[in-house]
């Protein structure tokens, strides 16, 4: 009777102090952990799964999977095993107060007081004195899954670091076809450090599905001897372009293309297709607060007005009480309604926020962290800042390869709920392929047409430059995606874009959007400054082609 | 005037010296903390110890300057001027609690000013009166530093008025007195829902908005006091609330199993 695992995570974490998801492990093998993720058996007893995830958890937390500490046991499964005897103990004891009660006697207190911290676990087990067998709630270490991820916590930031830890990773950034890699959207790619690397080996190994010539020499490049991680980064690789050329799903559409050496448009010449990004099942990364970003968007469309003849209010309304008075002496029923109350206006904003995952964004920026880092982070966060505020919010992205394969995926709907799945959603997007701008928006806009539903909208870009695609260079592309906005704005759309965490400054997309509705931002926390005026002008001038 | 029973409050600190202390010096007090942390209760029995009524005032976002202070309303053929809480409070020499005080609008707030530095006193424009406040009157607002509405964040000119008292969530065993008193419920249980309480602040899950408070732990033990079993007590009081997102509540869920595993028998 296998069951799902995954909502054993909340107490994984809590038990190990930071986010820890849980996942299934084969049949019959024993708990382990690669550090952002418990694997067990689903196919346990409840009570056992319990105690194994309590285990795995207790080891995070206590710091027993520390890299230094760990590195020794890579290739002396004995040694890894006494050391587990120990330190799981010791753990478990460290972490008792935290304990569920019914678990509390799987601590030995007399081997725990063996050691005071990993490295004396370490020693113990490197000593010479019998020690018993790990009890099977123990579970497993896995050394050599572990490096990569034991930072999970600090993935992005360490990201580089991390890939420096592994010397048998060519990790060769400055390899110009290294943006041509196809699109992955393997789960894995949710897990922090370890995913990401995984991405990046698999990525230019498996091509860019054959609609060009770009990028068909790029060299199969494949790590080693990283086994632990390969077999679950090949389960998500089968999605991608290979589907790109299929018949048109109920959500694809077709679009025009502005062809502007020919001056007219090309009829239905791209293909969107609209899809639900799948869920990375590694922890959810946390939306970032979008606090700060709350104020300024706050004030847009929430200024007081005075509404008078209100059935209450601050004030009396003077002429309204004349009237009510009048209406009383001539026997007339009275109005009551005959005071004055500042209300605030309702908001009526719909914002789609359109997130480029072309495969530029995946280079490292000046921070160390990828552009697509910064600029998920501030998807994330004016997302969820935007729906505190009550406005309804939808999430895309977008990438393409070639003009029937533009890719546009539904991270969070208008409908949809902000909640762990949507968050886990975005942090599984992993960037590839090119960017052809204005197909994207003309599909943007018609979401907001079609799904937005308020009188206002505002259709925003996170871009970090204008890309090419097949046939969408230069010239071309920049006119196509101006003739896109000037579409979308004459529909009563704002437009607006963003870069953030860009290198250079993307001049392109300043000519396009126009440089009242682009900024470029070094990190997503310089946001708040400039979010406030650049939206109140994209709104206001909506109407302006 | 005051109740005869003090209401139940268990100092963790010197909170309750620092607010006697600033009542009597006439300062306003600012009390920081998360919500359901026993903010209300500890007013409460100040209020009875210093034996001033209180006044409390729930803030929201539309909580306007009128709302306060107090507003005309036609009677019959005539105006009548309405007293507000605050004023009230201001007139009687009360302690006046504004709950939340970040929720209300900011044009709101500046009309305790005057209230909570050395004048002490309330003008009222409508009336073209300046009321001096009469001894006794304490002026408490409370805030959550940790709350969602951060779009609102308290003014500097408004903090610096006050005296900040933080309260955090009790530790540990205090928190387990407080639950079996509250509750009526034996040590035993309370010590496994205070467990309970402290796992689940642990987490950093999104979609978990507000931690597991003194206050739904009670809620949990008053459900276990009416016969309720302790994981079906502790799965309506804690988890539902905490969150409506499908995979985080049965993540609760499967806490709440862990930690009042052996209870149902």
């Amino acid at each position: 009777m296998a069951e799902d695992v995954a909502p054993l995570g909340l107490l994984a974490s809590a038990l190990a102090g930071r986010a820890l998801a849980v996942g299934a492990a084969g049949p019959g093998e024993p708990a382990w952990t690669d550090g952002a993720t418990v694997f067990v058996d689903p196919g346990a007893a409840p009570a056992d799964r319990l105690r194994a995830v309590a285990v795995q958890a207790s080891l995070v937390a206590g710091g027993s999977l520390a890299p230094d500490v760990v590195r020794p046991l890579a290739r002396r499964p004995a040694l890894a095993r006494r050391y587990l005897a120990v330190e799981g103990h010791r753990a478990l004891a460290a972490n008792g107060d935290l304990l569920p009660p019914g678990l509390r006697p799987l601590v030995d207190h007399v081997i725990a007081a063996l050691a005071a911290d990993p490295p004396g676990s370490l020693a113990v087990a490197r000593g010479p004195g019998a020690l018993p067998d790990p009890p099977a709630a123990f579970g497993t270490l896995r050394p050599r899954a572990l490096p990569a991820a034991a930072d999970a916590e600090q993935a992005a930031a360490t990201a580089a670091a991390a890939a420096g830890r592994l010397p048998d990773v060519d990790d060769d950034d400055a390899d110009p076809d290294e943006d041509v890699g196809s699109v992955l959207t393997s789960p894995v790619g949710g897990r922090g450090a370890l995913g990401r690397l995984l991405a990046r080996l698999l990525r230019p190994a498996r091509g860019p599905g054959g609609t060009g010539p770009v990028g068909a020499g790029a060299p199969a490049r494949v790590g080693r001897s990283r086994p632990a991680g390969g077999a679950a980064a090949a389960r998500g690789a089968p999605e991608g372009l290979d589907r790109a050329a299929a018949a048109l799903g109920p959500r694809d559409r077709v679009y025009p293309e502005w062809d502007v050496h020919r001056r007219r448009y090309r009829p239905a010449w791209c293909t969107v297709h609209e899809r639900t990004a799948p869920a990375g099942d590694g922890p959810a990364p946390a939306l970032p607060g979008g606090a700060g970003l709350r104020r300024p968007l706050a004030r847009l469309g929430t200024g007081l007005d005075r509404t008078h003849r209100r059935p209450q209010g601050d004030d009396v309304d003077l002429d309204a009480a004349v009237e009510a008075r009048v209406a009383a002496l001539a026997g007339v029923p009275a109005d009551e309604a005959v005071y004055v109350e500042s209300l605030r206006r309702r908001r009526d904003l719909a914002v789609l926020v359109l997130l480029d995952v072309s495969g530029s964004a995946g280079e490292p920026g000046p921070a160390g962290r990828t552009v697509h880092e910064h600029q998920r982070a501030a998807a994330g966060a004016l997302t969820a800042a935007l729906h505190d505020l009550g406005d309804r919010v939808a999430l895309y992205a977008f990438h393409s390869q070639g003009r029937t394969a533009v890719h546009v995926t539904r991270v969070k709907g208008f409908d949809d709920r902000l909640d762990g799945r949507a968050a886990r959603r975005l942090g599984a997007l992993v960037p590839g392929a090119y960017t052809r701008l204005g197909a994207a928006i003309r599909h943007g806009a018609h979401v907001l047409d079609e799904r937005g539903g308020t009188p206002r909208r505002l259709l925003l870009v996170l871009s970090d430059g204008l890309a090419y695609d097949h046939g969408y260079g230069g010239r071309y592309g920049e006119a196509d995606a101006r003739r896109a906005l000037a579409e979308a704005r004459r529909r009563g759309i704002g437009c607006l874009c963003l870069s953030v965490g860009a290198g250079t400054e993307p001049a392109a997309l300043r000519r396009v959007f126009g440089p009242a509705a682009h900024a470029t931002v070094p990190t997503p926390d310089r946001l708040p400054a400039l979010i406030g005026p650049l939206v109140g002008v994209a709104l206001g001038d909506r109407r302006a082609p | 005037m005051t109740s005869p029973a003090r209401p139940w409050y268990v100092p963790v600190g010197p909170e309750e010296q620092v607010f006697a202390a600033a009542h009597r010096q006439g300062l306003a007090v600012l009390l920081k903390g998360p919500t359901g942390c026993g903010k209300t209760r500890f007013v409460e029995a100040m209020a009875h110890d210093l034996g001033r009524p209180l006044v409390t005032v729930s803030c929201h976002d539309d909580l306007t300057t009128a709302d306060l202070v107090g507003r005309h309303l036609l009677r019959g053929g005539e105006t009548r001027w309405v007293d507000g809480p605050l004023t009230r409070a201001v007139r009687e020499g009360a302690i006046c609690y504004l709950d939340e005080v970040v929720e209300a609008r900011q044009d709101t707030t500046v009309v305790i000013h005057p209230l909570a530095d050395h004048r002490r006193q309330l003008p009222i424009d409508r009336l073209g009166i300046v009321l001096d406040a009469a001894p006794g009157f304490g002026l408490v607002v409370s805030y959550n530093p940790g709350y969602q509405s951060v779009l609102k964040d308290l003014k500097d000119s408004t903090r610096q008025r006050m005296v900040a008292i933080e309260l955090g969530f009790p530790p540990p065993d205090v928190e387990e007195k407080i639950v079996a008193h509250e509750a009526g419920v034996d040590h035993e249980l309370a010590a496994r829902l205070v467990q309970l309480g402290q796992a689940i602040r642990r987490l950093d899950a999104p979609g978990l908005r507000e931690v597991a408070s003194t206050r739904v732990l009670i809620a949990a033990g008053r459900l276990v006091a009416e016969g309720l079993p302790a994981r079906t007590a502790a799965r309506a009081a804690v988890a539902g609330p905490l969150s409506d997102d499908p995979l985080v509540g049965e993540g609760l869920g499967q806490m709440v199993d862990a930690y009042l595993a052996d209870d149902d028998g």
